[in-house]
């Protein structure tokens, strides 16, 4: 399976640098680039090197000869982040403060001193390994979920919008109905029903995800309708087809970008709730903040556990929002016009 | 001022001072029972209640180990006997002058002024129809099914009450009647009654030491029916303890006060006198006051219980003296426990700590009809379950996830119960990873490969828990084998879905545990008896373990008394699961409880039985520890009167210099 991982990374890196290239030949778009670089550098950077992890993370082999000494492990398809951390080796018997000489529980020297900057878990392992390994789970939790979600809230809001009558009804009433059900029940149902794998909660989380998305893109769809230009379109024998492609969509562009962004950060806390609740993912930062709060509340204290993940997912979401809030402010024709 | 005087005169102390030399225990609860009905209630918190305010037919020494049955209300344990009729029966004869606690349920079936009536055998057959009644529910009727007619009663009920709605809205007392009652319980006179079965049955006596065959009045059932505002029985217990429950208010407090009529005042049966043998180490360590020996019990007036449904402040109030004993708080663990022993603090404070074992253990167990590590296999599966057994590491692990609360298991037997061996070192429970390489080579899986097909070996660890605390759990097992080269993969579903897999035998590796519900070794033992199987009979021997030599062993020695010839057959059966290891035998739970220096007698019971009755107090001592200890600190107050002297006087100086 690991090789299906490497080539949709080897897509995801392709698709990014054509999309790139893309853009950079739209003034819009490329003014828009270099106007979000010049406020959000920092937020930028920082996403960027979470990107930069869970792809090193998502590149995975088989080596021969493997010398690790772990049987097991030799024989799995180990990451880059797997091979610089080399957990098998790189662990010790249980808790250890960060840097610490010693355990927590022994007053025994630790195999790795002064070594583990985040200190160790229960098992020993390595927490900002452990930190770093949710990188991934995270960026595919919001992106996976997110590519989801927003074809889906596109199709159904674009085609309930612009065609009105009966679509309308039936669009708004799933959307209705959908949106009277407590969420969080929705998303534990699903979850039993499906299972617990990546791309089951991924499902779970784009079906409960999509019905706030669908109504903005319905209203906005509304108003569009109206608009002179896509009137004019109309007038001039233009199919409908064509109109929402090249006349529509386009206008909802921004909004796609915003939505993603603000989805993005919804969707990576959600899975923290879920581990919360023994339904996440493995390896998620939900799961490691779940393993360690009771020991937030023991005497003495052990805080490093729940500071690692914790701190990721703070700077993550809070990168996210900031880059966020300044592409609204940047797309939105309302916030432009303010600004001039 | 005024309010600085009225605070600093005010005492945290939450009891009224007229008890304060009152031999009254303090305790604490935190949710009510469900039911204190002596048939149905299995909670360790109804048994606080249940297991004082009813009185049993046998009861369990309270110093000796291994349990030893003795005679509570009855004159002596029964031993078997052969009928007539060629059935096996124990008889029971009551002892004189045991009545039920004073009560309006009788009152109103037996005329103004009589408030109680004396204990007949047929309150001993009421309780027992109870339990064979389905409409009861009782937790424990499948396990009477021994006694001859039992089920058959119960469905005969069933089917009465179908065909007849008037015999349907009967009292019980009256469709027991004429249901014809239980065949198998014999009523001889008001003082003796017997069991009947078609074979012996030793532990049948086991549940007479339980509440849930405490003498029942039908009295208080027909009467406490939630009718025309009266209470349930399930909230009213009318029994013969040593306790009566005073008081039962679910959401604030309850309050047992000692029973004046109780049986145990007037007679000199074993289990109204403080037993002089024991554990020879009971007087030295502590949990058994010398004084108390030979005295007649209970020693306390009362105990209250108040609700408390935080834990954190309920250990707060045990370290303020305001509850006499305790549990360690899982969070305070660190500090109270160190190196196993109470903390130099703890211990300033003359606090005692007792370990119990509980008679529990808890298993990593292998699906013996798995082709890969179950029978089939033959010897190489079994150097395979010998090589992972020897990796485990049941101390490390209690360390880590339980604070050391529990006992590594060396067999499936926990202490306390006969046949338990606390010398004995089971080879394959010893940590020793070169040991476990070696018979991995053995088995044809050196490293974790198969040496026949050349393919890595793939085991599963099949689970129902979700949470990532168990998660962290499987690993610390799953991290162990792994040091051996075995790619064990954690299949974690839901629990319904573990229960369907383990219905369809599709499992390899789980871990589970086993409370007994009563202190033999047949009660382990059945575990893994082939009649028992899961895949045959739907039984708790999830290992599906079936040893031809281990069923003939175990036959024998179920209905044995506790000589050495059990022993030696018990001895020959953990050898057979030694070699066989059906199961990674991990722990036998631990309770840890605190008591403060003024409670005397506090031997833990092991059993969920808590026995108030053996309790004693000091409260004199009480009183003055808790005085010292919760001794208002007054000069915060002071210091904040002065501070706002200094900040308004001032103020004060300004206004009137300026009126002026």
């Amino acid at each position: 399976m690991h090789w299906i991982s490497n080539l949709i990374v080897v897509l995801l890196v392709m698709g990014g640098a054509g999309l790139a290239q893309r853009l950079r030949h739209n003034r819009l778009w490329r003014h828009a680039a270099a106007e979000l670089w010049a406020r959000r550098r920092i937020s930028i950077v920082v996403l960027g090197l979470f990107v930069l992890v869970a792809l090193l993370d998502s590149v995975a082999w088989i080596s021969s000869g493997d010398d690790s000494g772990d049987r097991v492990a030799a024989s799995q398809p180990r990451s880059v982040i797997d091979r610089v951390f080399v957990p098998e080796s790189f662990v010790e018997t249980s808790y250890s403060a960060p840097f610490a000489e010693k355990g927590f529980y022994e007053d025994t020297a630790l195999k790795h001193p002064g070594q583990h900057v985040l200190g160790t878990d229960i098992l020993g392992n390595d927490v900002l390994y452990r930190t770093l390994k949710g990188v991934r789970v995270a960026l595919l939790i919001g992106g996976l979920t997110s590519l989801i979600v927003i074809p889906i809230a596109l199709f159904f809001g674009v085609s309930a919008g612009y065609f009105g009558g009966r679509i309308d009804d039936v669009v708004f009433f799933v959307m209705t109905v959908l949106a009277s059900i407590p969420s969080l029940l929705l998303l534990i149902a699903l979850i039993i029903v499906l299972g617990t794998g990546t791309l089951q909660v991924c499902i779970a989380l784009g079906v409960t995800g999509w019905v706030s998305f669908c109504r903005i893109s319905r209203g906005e769809t509304l108003k569009l309708r109206e608009a002179d230009f896509v009137q004019a379109a109309r007038a001039l024998g233009t199919p409908e087809r064509r109109i929402i492609t090249k006349h529509i969509l386009p206008n909802l562009a921004h909004l796609v970008v915003i939505t993603f962004a603000l989805l993005f950060t919804g969707l990576v806390l959600s899975e923290t709730v879920l581990s919360y609740l023994g339904i996440g993912l493995d390896n998620s930062w939900g799961q490691m903040i779940d393993q360690a709060r009771n020991e937030l509340s023991r005497t003495p204290i052990i805080w490093w556990n729940i500071a690692g993940a914790s701190t990721a997912l703070f700077v993550l979401v809070l990168s996210v929002n900031l880059i966020a809030d300044a592409v609204r402010d940047i797309l939105d024709p309302r916030t432009l016009r303010e600004r001039q | 001022m005024l309010a600085a005087t009225i605070i600093a005169a005010c005492s945290n102390n939450p009891y009224p001072d007229a008890d304060q030399d009152a031999k009254v225990l303090y305790t604490s609860f935190r949710e009510a029972p469900r039911t204190l009905d002596p048939a149905v209630a299995y909670t360790s918190t109804a048994h606080h209640i249940t297991a004082n305010v009813f009185d049993t037919a046998l009861e369990y020494h309270f110093r000796k180990r291994p349990y030893e049955l003795i005679p509570g209300l009855v004159e002596s344990v029964p031993s078997p006997e052969v009928r007539e009729d060629g059935r096996i029966a124990y008889r029971f004869t009551l002892r004189e002058g045991i009545r039920f606690h004073a009560d309006a349920c009788f009152v109103r079936y037996h005329g103004q002024d009589q408030r109680t009536r004396a204990v007949q055998a047929s309150d001993f057959a009421f309780a027992l129809m109870r339990l064979a009644d389905p409409a009861v529910n009782s937790p424990i009727r499948s396990s009477l099914f021994a006694v001859n007619d039992f089920k058959s009663f119960g469905d005969r009920l069933v089917s009465m009450r179908m065909q007849d709605k008037s015999f349907a809205g009967l009292p019980v007392h009256e469709q027991y009647e004429m249901a014809g009652g239980i065949d198998g319980v014999l009523v001889h006179g008001t003082g003796t009654f017997e069991i009947a079965l078609d074979q012996p049955d030793a532990q049948i006596l086991y549940w007479f030491a339980l509440p849930f065959t405490t003498p029942t009045a039908w009295e208080a059932v027909a009467y406490y029916d939630g009718n025309e505002g009266r209470e349930r029985f399930a909230d009213h217990p009318v029994g013969t303890g040593p306790f009566r429950l005073a008081a039962y208010d679910k959401q604030y407090r309850f309050v047992l006060a000692a029973n004046e009529d109780w049986y145990g005042l007037k007679s000199a049966a074993p289990g109204s006198i403080f037993p002089s043998e024991g554990e020879a180490h009971d007087i030295a360590s502590g949990v058994i006051d010398a004084a108390s020996v030979g005295k007649p019990l209970p020693f306390l007036k009362r105990v209250e219980f108040r609700r408390e449904r935080e834990s954190i402040p309920r250990f707060n109030k045990f370290l303020q003296g305001y509850y006499d004993a305790g549990d360690i708080v899982k969070e305070s663990f660190d500090s109270v426990v160190q190196n196993d022993r109470l903390s130099p603090e703890m211990a300033d404070l003359g606090m005692k700590l007792e370990k119990a074992a509980e008679p529990t253990v808890y298993y990593i167990g292998f699906n013996m009809d798995d082709p890969v590590v179950g029978r089939a296999g033959g010897d190489r599966s079994r150097k395979l379950r010998q090589a992972m057994s020897l990796a485990i590491d049941a101390e490390r692990y209690l360390k880590l996830f339980t604070n050391g609360r529990g006992v590594p298991a060396q067999s499936v037997l926990p202490p306390g119960l006969f046949g338990h061996d606390a010398g004995y070192r089971n080879p394959y429970r010893q940590p020793d990873l070169e040991r476990a390489a070696a018979l991995l080579v053995e088995a044809g899986y050196a490293n974790g490969i198969d040496a026949e097909s050349g393919a890595p070996l793939k085991l599963t660890f099949d689970t129902g828990n979700t949470t990532s605390q168990a998660k962290l759990q499987y690993q610390f097992h799953i991290n162990a084998w792994r040091k051996l080269g075995l790619d064990v993969q954690l299949a974690v579903t839901n629990y319904n879905q573990f229960q369907a897999k383990v219905r369809r035998g599709a499992y390899q590796i789980f871990t589970w545990g086993w409370i007994a519900d009563y202190p033999d070794p047949e009660n382990f033992l059945f575990l893994l008896e082939s009649s028992k199987a899961r895949s045959e009979s739907e039984g708790p021997n999830t290992a599906n373990f079936k040893n031809a030599a281990y069923d003939r062993l175990f036959r024998d020695m179920e209905d044995m008394p506790n000589t050495e010839e059990r022993r030696r057959l018990i001895v020959q059966m953990l050898e057979i699961l030694e070699r066989e290891r059906p199961w990674i035998e991990l722990y036998f739970r631990e309770n840890y409880s605190l008591s403060h220096a003024w409670l005397r007698n506090t031997k833990p019971f092991g059993l969920t039985y808590p026995t108030y009755k053996y309790v004693d107090i000091d409260p004199v001592k009480r009183a003055d520890l808790r005085r010292g200890w919760n001794a208002p600190v007054t000069w915060p107050l002071y210091a904040l009167a002065l501070l706002v002297i200094v900040l308004v006087a001032p103020g004060f100086a300004t206004f009137y210099r300026e009126r002026q």
